[in-house]
């Protein structure tokens, strides 16, 4: 049987974190893709079972850090040296030397803000509207003691009875239907 | 749940057979080098010079670098006696066979004390007339230092350095003795008395690593330091502090990683150790360029003539290139590396960035070093007896580590008798 329209998917509630790794893991191994686990904190292993260790939250922190570096620096080379060329105890006006502590500051200001920033926007940030939230399982569980797995109907895989058999079969406290 | 999946320690907690190996290599590693060493002394005397000169500095770098590896690790066993954490008991043992070899530290040391009038300054007015006879330094330098000399005589002279040396000393041996014999015997005591000897090593480990900033300070200024005796720098203790701690984590990291090919580290070595000494490293590679910046920047703004002549001595004339390389290879280069999370938690890779640090702080000690002689001040310059500053400084490493992996025999290389061992041998995953 497809999904009917307007079903996000299934929603399996699990007791420990144990048997949410283990779901989550055979559930890759199966092939699933379009899928996500949610629980009160974070779990390594549940990213590693769903092969999504990687994200672009260095990188971004990498690059605002390099910005932020070259923004100050630069900015003072044009304060010192174009802007007020100032005679400061007979020095060069490019002292570099001096430069280099706000210009450090900035490095690591600007790559906070861009690792903090960074994940919000990675994360899709502020979403005003998740469909989980129609479980109401979920939201009474989700962030105090319960762990998640959704399969979503948009995997090609899905099929609500089969999949929802095949849920069954990972031990869950429950399986819902998530409607949009 | 998966507490259950705990693994088991194997029977021989020995180190295992290829420490042997190890020992084994160093020896020809250091026979090696001091045949190369013996011969560009030959051609430095060919060439007209005193092959003493260069023998004796670079002695002086290998003692720097031995003494930090001896007695950083030693400061660090108490760190982690006070701070805790499982990296530290997978560290321990290591740690404690690197504060054994203060004896050959010592004796290391012997030879700088017996060399004294040929270093410095102070212990002999003739390097000062011999300087300024072949025009290294002028009349003005030779005021500057003779005011230097007689200003700090109470301080700088033979006496007060043998006796000063000697004290520091003392107390390493002391702090290394107990901390030593005590872990032994912790270990035969009952598990229930642990609480006990927690208590007495962190009380004995507290005051420990002041007495350590205060008597490696002392040693820093005496040994390296009043080589120039018209400079001063209050940081400059610290600095070697910082520089033995890069270097101490740097070689337990090798040491872990590679004993970890054989048991019992094969079972005790985890990912997550792995990468909490690569963090910790990497907060040293910060700190190390903080207080050496910091204290450029504050000679720099000062630009006072009794400070500045320290760094042109060690800037102008060639020397800049040094500066340059070694702010790329003790900081650029292993800051960058160890930012990537995949390399501090690899092995191949995280031994290698190790080593290459190790080379590093070698390479610093020899910008810090062979500018204060004032035929090398502001005037790099090739000699056959430059080059024995790699030579001598390898084959007296070599020799430590040969002793050091003698010092890693003696011992189980896992403190059976911790609380804490429990949670090493848990899975990497806690979960599933």
């Amino acid at each position: 049987m497809p999904a009917r329209e307007g079903t996000y998917g299934l929603l399996a509630e699990f007791d420990t974190p144990g048997d949410l790794v283990r779901a989550a893991r055979r559930a890759h191994e199966d092939g699933w893709r379009r899928m996500d686990c949610f629980s009160p904190y974070p779990i390594e292993e549940v990213a590693e079972a769903m092969e999504c260790t990687r994200n672009r939250v260095p990188l971004v922190t990498l690059v605002g850090g390099l910005l932020g570096c070259a923004a100050m620096f630069s900015f003072e080379t044009w304060v010192s040296v174009i802007a007020y060329p100032l005679n400061i105890a007979g020095r060069p006006t490019y002292s570099w030397p001096a430069f280099i502590v706000p210009a450090y500051e900035w490095t690591i200001l600007w790559a906070g803000l861009s690792a903090a920033f960074g994940l919000m926007a990675l994360c899709k940030f502020p979403s005003l509207y998740h469909p989980l939230f129609n479980a109401p399982n979920f939201r009474k569980g989700a962030t105090v003691d319960k762990f998640f797995l959704c399969l979503e109907a948009l995997d090609p895989r899905f099929d609500l009875e089969g999949t929802r058999a095949y849920l069954e079969t990972m031990g869950p406290l429950s399986v819902v239907e998530v409607p949009y | 749940m998966a507490h259950g999946f705990q693994k088991t320690l194997p029977a021989d907690l020995g180190a295992p057979p290829f420490v042997e190996v190890w020992k084994k290599r160093a020896y020809m590693v250091c026979g090696v080098f001091l045949v190369i060493a013996a011969i560009l002394a030959i051609l430095d005397y060919a060439a007209g010079q005193n092959p003493w000169d260069h023998v004796l500095r670079a002695w002086l770098l290998g003692v720097m670098v031995t003494f930090g590896f001896s007695v950083g690790g030693l400061a660090l066993l108490m760190v982690q006696y006070c701070s805790g954490g499982k990296w530290g008991l997978l560290l321990r043992r290591p740690l404690e066979a690197m504060s054994r070899t203060l004896p050959l530290v010592f004796l290391y040391w012997i030879v700088i004390a017996l060399a004294m009038p040929k270093l410095y300054m102070w212990a002999n007015h003739g390097l000062v007339d011999r300087a300024f006879r072949l025009g290294q330094i002028t009349s003005w330098q030779v005021e500057a230092i003779d005011h230097a000399i007689n200003f700090k005589r109470p301080m700088l002279n033979p006496t007060m350095f043998v006796a000063v040396s000697g004290m520091c000393f003392a107390i390493w041996w002391l702090y290394m003795w107990k901390l030593n014999s005590w872990a032994m015997q912790r270990e035969a005591d009952s598990p229930q008395s642990t609480p006990y000897w927690i208590r007495k090593f962190e009380n004995w480990s507290g005051p420990g690593i002041v007495v350590y900033s205060v008597t490696m300070t002392a040693a820093a200024i005496y040994w390296v330091m009043s080589l120039d005796p018209t400079w001063f720098s209050t940081v400059y203790g610290l600095l070697f502090l910082v520089g033995q701690g890069y270097a101490v984590l740097a070689l337990s990291i090798i040491t872990a990683i590679s004993l970890s090919k054989g048991e019992p580290f094969k079972t005790i070595l985890r990912q997550t150790e792995q990468h909490d000494l690569g963090k910790l490293t990497f907060a040293f590679v910060m700190l190390n360029i903080y207080l050496a910046f910091g204290q450029f920047l504050i000679i720099w703004s000062g630009n006072l003539p009794e400070e500045i002549n320290w760094y042109l001595d060690r800037i102008r004339g060639h020397w800049g290139i040094i500066i340059t390389l070694d702010f790329i290879f003790h900081w650029v280069i292993p800051f960058t590396l160890l930012l990537s999370r995949d390399i501090k938690r690899n092995k191949k890779r995280l031994t290698r960035v190790c080593q290459f640090m190790i080379f590093a702080v070698a390479f610093n000690q020899f910008w810090l070093i062979e500018p204060n002689f004032k035929d090398a001040a502001r005037n790099l310059h090739f000699s056959w007896g430059i080059l024995e500053y790699a030579a001598v400084p390898t084959a007296m490493i070599a020799f430590w580590v040969a002793y050091f992996c003698l010092q890693l025999r003696r011992r189980p290389l896992v403190q059976v008798n911790d609380p804490h061992l429990k949670e090493i041998l848990e899975p990497e995953h806690a979960h599933a």
